[in-house]
C-alpha cells in the first residue's frame, strides 16, 4: 500500500509540474503564421529512392519577395524535415494538427541558424534513424521567445509536388542474426535434452 | 518403502517438510520470504517464470515509437500486433490445462517457455509489418505459463490458503506487464548509449527478456517438483498417482457449468486489464497531449499495481472463506468485480487529467484485486479436471481481451474514451452470473447449501463414475 501511496504522489507532483508548464504556453495556430516567407528548396544527390543514413540532400532558404510582416522578430530559421500526406496515413503519431504544439508533421530537425537576409544553403546527410517514407522541407522563422513566426517549405500548399522519397536503414545485422538462431537452438536443444533425462531418470525408478 | 500419500499424517511418511502440511501433503500455511522445497520453491520458481513470459509478451508495446518507424508500421498494424499477442495464448492456455493434469506443471511450463524463447530471439532479426504480428502472436504463447502456475499452486498449498498463494504467484506474473515498460526503455538507452543506432539497439534489446525466458524455465527444470510427494514421472511409475484418462478429465472440465462463468468473468476482469496493458499509454498520450514517457510512466503504474492489488484479492477471498466459507469468496469477487466495472466506466467519462489517473488506480486495483479473487474460487470447482477448469478460465481471460479489442478499439468506430466507458459497462453485465454458481455442499451467493447434506468428498468423488472408483480400490 505505501507503493502505491508513493507512485500517486510522484504522478501528481509530475502533472502539476506539466501543467504549470502548459499554462504558459501561447497557443499558436499553423494557419495564422505568414506563409512562404521563404523561398526553400531541395535538391537530391541522386535520382530516386534515396538511402538514410548515406544520401544527401542539398537545402537552400532565403526571404522570399512575399516576406513577412513579423520579419525585424526573426532571430533564428530552424530547418525540418517533414512527412509528406501519404507517409501520414493511417499514422496518428504523424498526424497534422493546426494547434502548432500539437502538430507532428516536423518532427525531424535538419539545422537551425541565426536569421539573417542571405541566402542559406547546407548539404545535409540523411539520419540513420529516418524512417521509410515520403518527405519534404519546411523552415520556420523563431523570434527570440521560440515561437514560430512565419514559414516557407519547398512543396505547394497541398503538399504534393517536389517531394522526396527515403528508405530506412533495416537495423539488421548478421551478427544479430546468426545469434538469435544460435540462442533459439540452445533453448529448443536443451529442451529435448531435459526431457531425455526425465524418461531416463523414470526408466531407473522403475527397475528399482 | 513406498508409503501412499494420501490421508496419512506427515508425521509418519518418510518424507519430511519445512512447512506445516495437510492430509495430502499440501502446505497450510504461506512463508513469502522461505525458498524451502517444495511448496515455497515451487511458488518462487513459478512466479518468476510466469513474470518473464510477461516481460516477453509486452517488450515490443514501450518501444513501439521506434520500431513504428524502422518497421513502417501503420495504427491497423500495431492494433492487429496487439490482438495476436493477447490470442495466441487463448488455444495455449487451454492445451496448458490439460498438460498439466497429464504431464505435470513442471514440464509443461517449462517446455512451452523454452519452445517460446525463439520467437522472442527472432523479433531482433523481423523486417516487415508481417513480421511483427507474427512475433508477437508467437511469443504471446507463453502467457499460458499463467495455467501451469496457478495449478502448481493448487496442488501445493491447501484451501485455507490457496488463494492467497494463487494471487501472489498470478499477481507477481502479471507484473512484467507493468515492469516491462520501465525495463525495456531503460535496455534500450543504455544499448544506444554504448553506440548502437536506434534501429538496432531496440533488436538487441529484445535479447534480455529471451534470456531471463530460457533461465526461468532452467530453474524451474532443475529445481522445481510437480508435487509434494514427487515429480509425476515418480510417481505414475511408482503407482502413487494414477494415470488418468485424457478424454474424461476433458469432458468433466467442460461439462462444469461453473467453469463457463469463471471463464466468462475472467474474461471481464483480466481480459480489461490486457486490454488497457495494449491502450492505456496511447490513451493518456492523445488524449492529454502527455510526453510519451509520462504516459509510459502511467501506463507502468497500471500494471505495478499488481504487485499488491492481485495478492490483495487472494488474500482477501481467503479471509472470506475463513469467516463465511464459499458464499463469502463468491460475494467478495461479485463485489469487486462489479465496482471495478463502475470505475472502468467512469474512467471514458472523465475529461480531467489528474482526476483521470486517480480514477484509473484505484480501478487498476479493483481490477486486479477481481483476478485474485476469481483464482480463490477456481480451485474448488474441481479435483480431476483442475488442470482443464484453470485453462478454461485462463483462457476466457484472452479471448475477453480479444474480443473487447475487436469490438471497442479496433480501428476508429468509437473514440477510445467511449471504449472504455463500454467496456466497463460490458464488464458489469459479464460478472453477473457469478451470482449462477452454485456448490452443493457450499450453496451460491443468494441459496445456502443443499439440504442432502452433500460433502465436500461427495462432491468431487461424483466426478468418477462407479466402475472407475471400484478400478481404483481393486488395484491396490
Amino acid at each position: 500500500m505505501a507503493i502505491h501511496k508513493i507512485l500517486f504522489a510522484s504522478l501528481l507532483i509530475c502533472l502539476l509540474i506539466q501543467s504549470i508548464h502548459g499554462a504558459t504556453e501561447v497557443i499558436k495556430l499553423f494557419s495564422k503564421l505568414d506563409k512562404g516567407a521563404f523561398d526553400v528548396t531541395t535538391n537530391t544527390s541522386r535520382g530516386g529512392v534515396l538511402d538514410a543514413g548515406k544520401d544527401k540532400v542539398i537545402v537552400t532558404w532565403k526571404l522570399s519577395a512575399i516576406g513577412s510582416t513579423h520579419e525585424s522578430e526573426f532571430k533564428t530559421v530552424k530547418v525540418k524535415l517533414c512527412y509528406a500526406p501519404p507517409s501520414q496515413v493511417d499514422r496518428p503519431w504523424r498526424k497534422t494538427h493546426d494547434e502548432l504544439f500539437k502538430d507532428k508533421t516536423c518532427k525531424h530537425k535538419i539545422v537551425a541558424k541565426p536569421y539573417d537576409k542571405n541566402p542559406h544553403s547546407i548539404e545535409y546527410t540523411l539520419e540513420r534513424d529516418i524512417p521509410t517514407g515520403s518527405y519534404f522541407v519546411r523552415a520556420y522563422a523563431v523570434d527570440a521567445n521560440g515561437n514560430q513566426l512565419a514559414y516557407g517549405q519547398s512543396t505547394d500548399a497541398t503538399k504534393k509536388e517536389n517531394l522526396f522519397s527515403v528508405q530506412a536503414i533495416s537495423g539488421r545485422h548478421t551478427s544479430l542474426d546468426i545469434a538469435s538462431v544460435c540462442f533459439s537452438a540452445f533453448s529448443v536443444v536443451s529442451l529435448i535434452g531435459f526431457f531425455i533425462n526425465e524418461k531416463r531418470k523414470a526408466k531407473l525408478e522403475q527397475r528399482q | 518403502m513406498q508409503v501412499e500419500g494420501n490421508g496419512e499424517e506427515s508425521g509418519i511418511t518418510n518424507r519430511r517438510f519445512a512447512l506445516p502440511v495437510d492430509a495430502e501433503n499440501k502446505s497450510t500455511t504461506f512463508r513469502l520470504f522461505s525458498f524451502a522445497k517444495p511448496h515455497m520453491r515451487a511458488f518462487h520458481l513459478s512466479w518468476f517464470q510466469f513474470f518473464c513470459c510477461f516481460v516477453s509478451t509486452f517488450a515490443a508495446p514501450p518501444l513501439l515509437p521506434v520500431i513504428r518507424e524502422n518497421l513502417n508500421l501503420t495504427a491497423t498494424d500495431i492494433g492487429n500486433a496487439g490482438i495476436a499477442s493477447v490470442s495466441g495464448s487463448v488455444f495455449a492456455r487451454l492445451v496448458m490445462g490439460t498438460a498439466c493434469d497429464l504431464f505435470g506443471p513442471r514440464l509443461a511450463s517449462a517446455a512451452l517457455t523454452l519452445s517460446t524463447a525463439p520467437a522472442v530471439y527472432y523479433t531482433a532479426g523481423i523486417k516487415s509489418p508481417i513480421g511483427f504480428i507474427m512475433v508477437r502472436f508467437f511469443a504471446g504463447f507463453s502467457l499460458a505459463t499463467f495455467v501451469s502456475t496457478q495449478f502448481w499452486m493448487s496442488s501445493m498449498f491447501s484451501g485455507p490458503v490457496v488463494g492467497s498463494a494463487n494471487g501472489i504467484a498470478a499477481g507477481w506474473g502479471n507484473l512484467g506487464g507493468g515492469a516491462t515498460q520501465l525495463i525495456m526503455p531503460l535496455v534500450f538507452s543504455v544499448i544506444q548509449g554504448a553506440g548502437a543506432t536506434k534501429f538496432t539497439a531496440w533488436r538487441i534489446a529484445f535479447f534480455i527478456p529471451g534470456l531471463f525466458q530460457t533461465f526461468s524455465a532452467f530453474a524451474v527444470l532443475v529445481f522445481g517438483q510437480d508435487l509434494p510427494d514427487g515429480d509425476y514421472w515418480a510417481m505414475h511409475r511408482s503407482g502413487e498417482k494414477q494415470k488418468d484418462d485424457v478424454s474424461k478429465v476433458i469432458r468433466h472440465g467442460i461439462t462444469n457449468y461453473r467453469g463457463w462463468i469463471t471463464a466468462l468473468a475472467y474474461g471481464y476482469c483480466f481480459g480489461v486489464e490486457l486490454t488497457i496493458d495494449n491502450i492505456i499509454a496511447e490513451y493518456f498520450f492523445d488524449r492529454f497531449h502527455l510526453k510519451l514517457q509520462t504516459a509510459g510512466i502511467i501506463a507502468a503504474s497500471f500494471g505495478l499495481a499488481n504487485f499488491f492489488a492481485r495478492p490483495g484479492g487472494g488474500i482477501f477471498s481467503d479471509l472470506m472463506a475463513r469467516r463465511f466459507g464459499m458464499r463469502g469468496r463468491l460475494w467478495a469477487w461479485w463485489i469487486v468485480q462489479t465496482t471495478g466495472g463502475v470505475l472502468c466506466a467512469l474512467l471514458g467519462q472523465i475529461d480531467s487529467l489528474t482526476l483521470s489517473i486517480v480514477v484509473m488506480l484505484i480501478f487498476s486495483v479493483f481490477v486486479q484485486a477481481a483476478c485474485g479473487l476469481t483464482f480463490g474460487v477456481v480451485p474448488f470447482i474441481s479435483r480431476r479436471s483442475l488442470g482443464v477448469v484453470s485453462g478454461m478460465t485462463g483462457a476466457g481471460g484472452n479471448v475477453g481481451a480479444v474480443l473487447t479489442q475487436l469490438i471497442f478499439f479496433k480501428g476508429s468506430t468509437y473514440a477510445r474514451e467511449t471504449g472504455i466507458t463500454l467496456m466497463g459497462i460490458m464488464a458489469i453485465a459479464c460478472s453477473l452470473p457469478i451470482c449462477l454458481i452454485y456448490f452443493p455442499q457450499w450453496g451460491g451467493m443468494f441459496c445456502g447449501p443443499s439440504s442432502k447434506k452433500v460433502t465436500e468428498e461427495e462432491y468431487y468423488l461424483s466426478e468418477w463414475s462407479d466402475k472407475e472408483k471400484e478400478n481404483e480400490f481393486t488395484s491396490h
